[in-house]
């Protein structure tokens, strides 16, 4: 029993720590434009798809080529954030929020159907960060991947907190978010920080995607199912804050992975959404954060 | 125009395909029929509402497996089972809106995602109702008290009569002082309340209305089919309704017609493409977003609602702003009696801050009452009380005899505050005619309806402002002063007991401000108590019959505008300290 426990605890931190790497460039998103970017799960889905690719053309000989793998992918994923923030943000900044909400759906369709059109619907699997195998703790049995998911999610969300606290970049990107008029008058490339934010959030989409590929498989319409569940964190976190969203993650993760054991798949699903819209009724506010005004 | 072009449009391509077309086109051109009704229903609340639902898709399927379960277990005929799955869909919006519809923007589109989501699930998992992964086979053709109507002309006349069926009701709820009301709710939802528009019954019936616009097309689709697959339940098609509203033109019938048959053959005609057209589709939608926001029926203008073109006979007697003396309304323009605001003891609390304290204020009818006090002392947030803006923690407010304390803006408005905004609060797409157009009382509960129509009403109370040469302008293309004046004119539309200003003459020249006095004394003089909080001393102080001073939350000073000036307490919270 208490093994049983244990076991579904480390099952849900991985699962966990990785939508948490997804809701964090969410969040970073919605707080830097204010708005919701429909894309992100398909970037998600996009970042598997980029790691099976590369792993394609390393040499077969490679040791641990998911170490390769993975930056790489966070690279090319951080391209296709600029050219995302290029054509589905800047040329309908100052419209209303709900043009970048369907530009951004549009985008999303362009990536599930052209990821289709390149890899077929077949599902497919990256190579592991570490490398295969299983790494026995006594009362549970963690997977290298898992762990490779867990340290790769903590390492990242811990820089990625660090730099947005403690560094002079980090504080003109959350400048540029609060208040753009005030940041671009003293001085801050506003526009810039948007590129760089929207950059550095599908890269973390990117690795999400490259992670969870291994362990999960990733086929061309698994974007939606992410792009849920980052939103999900973001409003039961609480809308637009960074910690909230990424305990958020990890309590979806857990959530799903003991009900999922307790019933079934279909049955976690549905109850999460029933919490979902339980939530948004209410405590608007997400579940961790003081009532205050409404930012949605 | 555009709605005509749209039920001629419908009435031509059902008359072709008829005609013309073999059974292979005439099959798209059902199913673009089809579309059309969902996108159509779509239109009232992502068009109109300005609400991004993400369940309009699973409202569709709603419908279509109501038709399918009822026609083929129960073989139900057509006008039961087509009935059912109208209601069907509004029944499960009804549900859902409770805790969906007060949503903002982003949560109502996650909220109904969500739904959608549920909707998903049961449809593919709940095998013994919905067959699950095999669906439901055997959908019967139409028929009806003896008729059959098979897939092909028949089918293709009766959807497509559907259709210009839906148009004349799209036009029906959004045409007039009703699109009019539509845009104020979606542009500016604060003065949409301010003028008594009840925004929770408008999103209601729109949603409502709209979810039964989906289960019709469901319903369509499933006897033109003749299968309900889960595939109606996948989001794949909410989003295709979604790409026909975008590019067809959002808020418009004839964006959801053209949308519809053009979205619905791209894949006819690009099928050498296999499934890349869907990729298309994606291109296509965030091209239309970005070059042209208003979509294909966007190319042509919208007609604007007509001014009465033969002016009300009361004109011709001279109007208001000629007379100089006692009550000399125009014999038309029907008004309530005015009536005395009275706030005893408002207090209001931000957190830790104190924004009113104990503040009495009373406004009789025929006065004006000036506000006065620096910037945060609470004029607003007293304005905000008042009207319903935001709920009092203490005190209350009382029109005559009737307590209006608490009660929703929208509520306050109908029983007769009307206010203005600091920052004009208006829908810059419409004309400065419709604008005010949509404040005029529209339902049964409207006070002497027959004296004159509400398009009579709404030029005469340009006309009391000044601008009804205005009014066929659009709102966004007036200079600041006008808008100020369209306001009130629009504030006045409501025939309010009481008016609330909120510093009506700021950004206004030298004579634009001697007007605006004049126009707002004569008002007055028909009897109308009015509360003006104004920084503008020079305006304020020959005009108002009584001033009150706030200081951080307090009244320090009441009284005729000459002894407040002089008033130590008043003068040391403009200046710091009182003069030697």
């Amino acid at each position: 029993m208490i093994d049983a426990l244990a076991q579904l605890t480390v099952n849900g931190i991985a699962l966990g720590a990785a939508y948490a790497l997804a809701a964090l460039g969410f969040v970073l998103v919605i707080n830097a434009v204010g708005a919701v970017n429909f894309a992100h799960g398909d970037f998600v889905m996009a970042g598997g798809f980029l790691a099976v690719a590369i792993s394609g053309y390393l040499p077969a000989d490679l040791e641990l080529p998911g170490l390769v793998v993975l930056p790489l992918t966070m690279l090319v994923a951080a391209g296709l954030g600029l050219l995302l923030s290029l054509i589905a943000y800047f040329p309908l900044r100052g419209r209303p929020p709900v043009s970048v909400f369907i530009s951004t759906i549009a985008v999303a369709i362009i990536l599930q159907h052209g990821t289709n059109a390149i890899f077929g619907p077949a599902p497919r699997a990256a190579p592991p960060v570490f490398g295969d195998g299983q790494v026995d703790l006594g009362i549970a049995s963690v997977s290298m991947q898992q762990v490779a998911v867990i340290v790769v999610a903590a390492v990242l969300i811990g820089a990625v907190a660090l730099v947005l606290s403690r560094t002079r970049f980090g504080r003109r990107l959350r400048a540029a978010a609060q208040d753009p008029e005030m940041a671009e008058a003293i001085g801050i490339d506003v526009p810039l920080m948007i590129a760089v934010t929207f950059a550095l959030a599908i890269s973390l989409a990117g690795a999400t995607g490259a992670l969870l590929a291994n362990q999960f498989f990733v086929s061309p319409d698994d974007g939606g199912n992410y792009m849920l569940k980052a939103y999900i964190a973001v409003v039961i976190g609480g809308w637009g804050r960074i910690h909230g969203a990424v305990l958020g993650a990890l309590l979806i993760g857990m959530f799903e992975v003991v009900v999922a054991a307790a019933a079934s798949y279909v049955v976690a699903e549905a109850l999460l959404y029933g919490a979902l819209l339980a939530v948004l009724v209410l405590r608007p506010q997400g579940l961790f954060g003081e009532a205050e005004g409404r930012r949605a | 125009m555009r709605l005509a072009l749209a039920i001629l449009g419908s009435a031509l391509l059902a008359a072709w395909g008829v005609g013309f077309a073999g059974p292979y086109e005439q099959q798209v051109l059902t199913i673009a029929g089809i579309n059309a009704l969902a996108v159509l229903g779509y239109q009232l609340v992502f068009g109109r509402l300005g609400a991004l639902s993400l369940a309009q898709g699973i409202f569709f399927a709603v419908g279509a497996y109501a038709t399918g379960l009822l026609a083929t277990r129960w073989g139900l005929s057509f006008p039961v089972t087509f009935l059912v799955s109208i209601l069907a869909p509004m029944l499960v919006a009804l549900v859902v809106s409770i805790p969906v519809l007060r949503l903002g923007s982003h949560y109502f589109a996650l909220a109904t995602l969500g739904i959608a989501q549920l909707g998903t699930l049961v449809a593919v998992n709940w095998e013994d109702v919905t067959g699950g992964a095999n669906g439901i086979y055997g959908v019967p053709e139409i028929a009806a008290f003896g008729q059959t109507v098979p897939v092909g002309s028949a089918m293709l006349v009766l959807v497509w009569g559907l259709v210009v069926f839906g148009v004349i009701l799209f036009g029906l709820l959004t045409q007039g002082a009703r699109g009019a009301r539509l845009a104020t709710l979606e542009r500016s939802p604060l003065a949409a309340g301010a003028i008594g528009i009840d925004a929770g019954r408008t999103r209601l019936t729109l949603f409502l209305i709209g979810a039964g616009f989906a289960g019709a097309a469901g319903a369509l689709q499933a006897h033109a089919v003749g299968v309900v697959s889960p595939a109606v339940a996948r989001f794949d098609v909410m989003v295709a309704i979604l790409a026909m509203a975008v590019i067809g033109g959002r808020g418009s019938a004839l964006g959801a017609v053209l949308g519809a048959v053009l979205l619905t053959h791209l894949p006819e005609w690009f099928r050498a493409f296999e499934s890349y057209y869907l990729i298309a589709y994606g291109v296509a939608v965030l091209a239309t977003v970005i070059l042209l926001p208003s979509g294909l029926a966007g190319l042509i203008r919208r007609t604007p609602a007509r001014p009465p073109t033969r002016p009300p006979n009361w004109v011709a007697t001279g109007p208001l702003a000629k007379s100089q003396t006692g009550f000399a309304r125009p014999a038309g323009l029907a008004r309530r009696p005015p009536a005395t605001l009275t706030v005893a003891g408002a207090g209001k609390r931000f957190g830790g801050l104190i924004a009113l304290e104990g503040v009495d204020l009373h406004i009789s009818p025929g006065r004006i009452i000036g506000l006065i006090g620096p910037n945060g002392s609470g004029k607003t947030t007293l304005l905000n009380l008042i009207s319903g803006l935001e709920r009092a923690d203490t005190g209350r407010v009382r029109l005559d005899a009737v307590d209006i304390s608490g009660l929703p803006a929208n509520h306050i408005a109908r029983l007769g505050v009307a206010r203005c905004f600091q920052h004009p609060d208006l829908p810059g797409e419409l004309t400065a005619f419709e604008a005010v157009l949509a404040a005029t009382p529209g339902d049964a509960s409207a006070v002497d309806r027959a004296a004159d129509s509400a398009a009579d009403r709404a030029i005469g109370c340009l006309r009391e402002l000044g601008i009804d040469m205005l009014a066929s302008r659009r709102v966004s293309d007036l200079a600041a002063a006008e808008q100020r004046r369209l306001e009130i004119a629009r504030a006045l539309a409501t025939q309010p007991r009481v008016l609330l200003l909120d510093e009506p003459a700021a950004g206004l020249g030298e004579n634009e401000r001697v007007d605006l006095a004049r126009q707002l004394r004569q008002l007055a003089e028909g009897g109308l108590g009015i509360l003006v909080v104004e920084h503008t001393m020079d305006f304020l102080l020959p005009l108002a019959d009584r001033v009150v001073c706030l200081v951080a939350g307090r009244r320090v000073a009441e009284g005729e505008a000459a002894e407040v000036v002089r008033d130590p307490a008043a003068i040391s919270a403009y200046f710091g300290e009182a003069p030697a």
